[in-house]
């Protein structure tokens, strides 16, 4: 599998010097390069020799070829539909070299880019300040810069933005009523219909949740709806499957919905009424309420939860070890791609910190998964898809509750400020101040 | 006097010693992989287990410690684990808004709690007495988020005489310089009070009011001056301890000093940053510790501080 790439002229990065093709060859590499520590080594995996460049036995990736100045190729090893989502990832972002090697250790506070703006100020927790970039191939920003403040108190976000001293803020939470309520404020607040999935998950690889049974049970026993309409505010969609309604182009059979009748039955034939079972969660206090919700509606159906709250590192350690019998968390989107609920979710190559933290097995889903990732044909692809995630939703390693909605609030002096479900969709030049 | 200040200074090496490796050996002990935390949510088992080895997680105890203390003695705090900066320029970079911050809140606390002490005492069961107990009271027992935010309601949103967040200039600082001051303001006031009861009881006192000295001079020179030791000791310890900044405070008015850093580092498991900041915090609080030492010395002549001028 080949994909080769006509480069667009005359794009420059921030220092000035036109972008050729061995930039990309040097970023990508930089990436697989073991000395750079990047996570994201996943998104070139699949290119051709990667594996033995990230060994030591290749000198380069031989998947990256440069073929003149504007052309390049990159050969997988084999149809890998994603990639092209992938490629959208700011791990696959162009960076120069000569930067690079200039700042070394410190690139990071000095990075460089094509886009639309270059950063001049970092200082960690306090300020991100964006200035535009002149050089930039496309459209350039409205703005002069933008600058990113960090207030860890969302009191003191709110007064700022009261004061008028921001101009755009994500909304709290605890916020959300206030400003929905004011007729003042309320035409400034836009919505951001994320690309996530928040999920109760639950360890099927050991008893008691290697029964499918009782994961069923769980799910008919919880009113996500009701929870979602009263708890949440509404303030997300509630969830089909594990894939997003936005990213889903297939129908799913309803799925497996509040009916505490039929979990009550489960348990009865299971002979598992009473079994104990223990739940994380964060120590974060909308999470805590949360669980004490599901802890009540599994209680009426004869399971008894012990919450277990962990401060954020020891909660994701004791989840990716799988610790928990249950546990609450929620995947976001890397790029816009259904396969991004799915494989790194559910395919069993995948336990642990690399996502499948339910430690679901399951072989029909992972041929199908992978039918899906190699196929280069759309309805092919969501065929297989939806068959995976059909078997996913009756198998119920987890009980996926909701997409959530983030809000936003602008000053009215802010026009043409867009929200994107991914932030690396959001470039910044639509923004304008008009006083 | 030097060869005392050198003999302390020489003992903050071993002292240093036993902290790093006490924080060493709690941060290991402590649930959570500082891997999986910088890793975000999606890893392949290779890449954790490459970024374990490029880190030197995978050493072991005594190996990482020993690679720490070859960084150390090259100067080198190491570098952060999530941005990849010198931990030891951001520290630099940090502190002076800490040290800004915590002599800002004793500029206000020492003068106001002193007076206040003072005034209680002299009028000790009046009313203004009562009034400055309840006072102080409610100030050591109101917690600082709380009043933080009702402070920053009412100045800054209401009256918008200062900015709510950010760290520059003296504007800034006087919102959390403020809420910073009221507990030391208030433990200041009680112990001052408390002492100078004490002291008026004294034989001493009733010497001096004998003598026919007036009463302002046996209030300062008899004593205040008696008094000055628990208050050099309060202000020294309150001010030691905000020198390692103050999180709370420093997180709501979004103030950027070292206790947010260390609190940051704390929650991702940061290990050169959390080390760092410990080693800091440690060399500034013997520091002033010391100088409060040496300022006993010059505040009482009974306290000496070497052996041979006893």
């Amino acid at each position: 599998m080949r994909y080769k790439f006509f480069l667009k002229k005359g794009v420059r990065f921030s220092n000035g010097r036109g972008v050729e093709s061995h930039d990309f060859k040097y970023s990508f590499e930089r990436i697989l390069d073991p000395k750079t520590k990047s996570p994201n080594t996943w998104v070139f995996d699949k290119v051709e020799g990667a594996k033995e460049f990230q060994k030591g036995g290749a000198k380069e990736v031989n998947g990256f070829r440069v073929i003149n100045d504007h052309t390049s190729e990159i050969k997988l090893r084999k149809p890998f539909s994603p990639f092209l989502s992938m490629l959208t990832m700011t791990p696959a972002y162009v960076i120069p070299k000569e930067e690079v090697e200039r700042w070394k250790n410190d690139f990071s506070s000095h990075p460089s880019g094509t886009g639309p703006f270059v950063l001049k100020r970092w200082l960690p927790n306090r300020e991100l300040v964006l200035e535009k970039n002149e050089n930039y191939f496309d459209r350039k920003a409205k703005v002069k810069g933008i600058v990113y403040k960090i207030i860890p108190e969302d009191l003191t976000t709110i007064t700022e933005f009261e004061l008028g001293n921001i101009d755009v803020i994500s909304l709290p939470a605890s916020a959300y009523s206030k400003f929905k309520n004011d007729k003042k404020w309320n035409k400034y607040i836009m919505s951001l219909e994320g690309l996530n999935t928040y999920y109760l998950g639950m360890n099927s690889s050991r008893p008691p949740f290697n029964n499918p049974d009782l994961r069923k049970a769980v799910s008919y026993a919880i009113d996500r709806k009701k929870i979602l309409e009263t708890f949440y505010e509404g303030r997300g969609r509630l969830a089909a499957g594990s894939v997003p309604d936005l990213l889903r182009k297939w129908d799913v059979k309803a799925g497996i919905n509040y009916d505490p009748q039929r979990a009550k039955e489960i348990i009865r034939r299971e002979g598992m009424s009473g079994i104990n079972v223990n739940m994380y969660v964060t120590a974060d206090q909308d999470v805590i309420d949360l669980a004490e919700i599901i802890q009540s509606y599994l209680s009426e159906i004869g399971i008894n939860v012990n919450i277990k709250q962990l401060e954020w590192s020891a909660y994701k350690d004791a989840v990716n070890k799988g610790e928990p019998d249950m546990f609450w968390l929620s995947w976001w989107a890397d790029y816009p791609d259904p396969e991004n609920f799915l494989f790194p979710l559910f395919h069993s190559s995948n336990l642990g910190p690399a996502g499948n933290r339910t430690r679901y097995a399951n072989k029909e889903v992972d041929t199908l998964i992978e039918k899906g990732q190699n196929s280069l044909n759309e309805n092919d692809r969501n065929n297989f898809y939806k068959k995976a995630e059909e078997i996913i939703i009756q198998d119920m390693p987890w009980v996926s509750f909701w997409h959530r909605t983030d809000f936003l609030i602008k000053q009215p002096w802010i026009k043409g400020y867009k929200v994107y479900p991914i932030y690396t969709m959001d470039k910044g030049t639509e923004v304008a101040i008009e006083r | 006097m030097a060869a005392y200040v050198l003999k302390r200074l020489l003992l903050l090496i071993p002292l240093l010693f036993g902290i790093t490796l006490l924080a060493f050996f709690l941060l290991n002990a402590l649930p959570g992989d500082p891997v999986l935390s910088l890793v975000g949510e999606r890893a392949s088992p290779e890449a954790i287990e490459n970024i374990r080895k490029e880190i030197g997680v995978d050493k072991g105890f005594i190996g990482q410690y020993i690679g720490y203390l070859k960084l150390l003695s090259h100067g080198d705090f190491g570098r952060s684990y999530y941005t990849n900066r010198d931990v030891l320029k951001d520290i630099v970079m940090k502190f002076p808004n800490t040290m800004r911050l915590a002599f800002a809140a004793m500029l206000i606390a020492v003068p106001l709690g002193i007076v206040l002490g003072f005034i209680s005492a002299y009028k000790r069961g009046r009313f203004i007495d009562r009034l400055i107990n309840v006072v102080s009271i409610t100030g050591l027992s109101i917690p600082i988020f709380w009043s933080a935010i009702i402070i920053m309601l009412f100045l800054s949103l209401k009256l918008k005489l200062f900015p709510p967040s950010g760290t520059g200039d003296i504007r800034f600082l006087v919102l959390p310089a403020f809420v910073l001051s009221i507990p030391a303001m208030a433990t200041l006031s009680r112990v001052t009070r408390t002492t100078i009861l004490n002291i008026l009881k004294m034989p001493y006192i009733n010497t001096a009011r004998a003598k026919g000295l007036p009463s302002i001079k046996i209030s300062i020179v008899h004593v205040l001056k008696n008094a000055i030791i628990p208050i050099v000791t309060i202000i020294g310890l309150d001010f030691g301890s905000y020198l390692n900044g103050a999180v709370v405070t420093e997180t709501i008015f979004g103030w950027d000093g070292i206790g947010r850093f260390t609190m940051e580092g704390i929650i991702k498991r940061d290990y050169p940053v959390i080390m760092g900041c410990i080693i800091f915090g440690t060399a500034v609080f013997v520091l002033v510790n010391l100088i409060t030492d040496i300022l006993y010395h010059y505040l009482d002549p009974r306290i000496r501080l070497h052996a041979k001028e006893k």
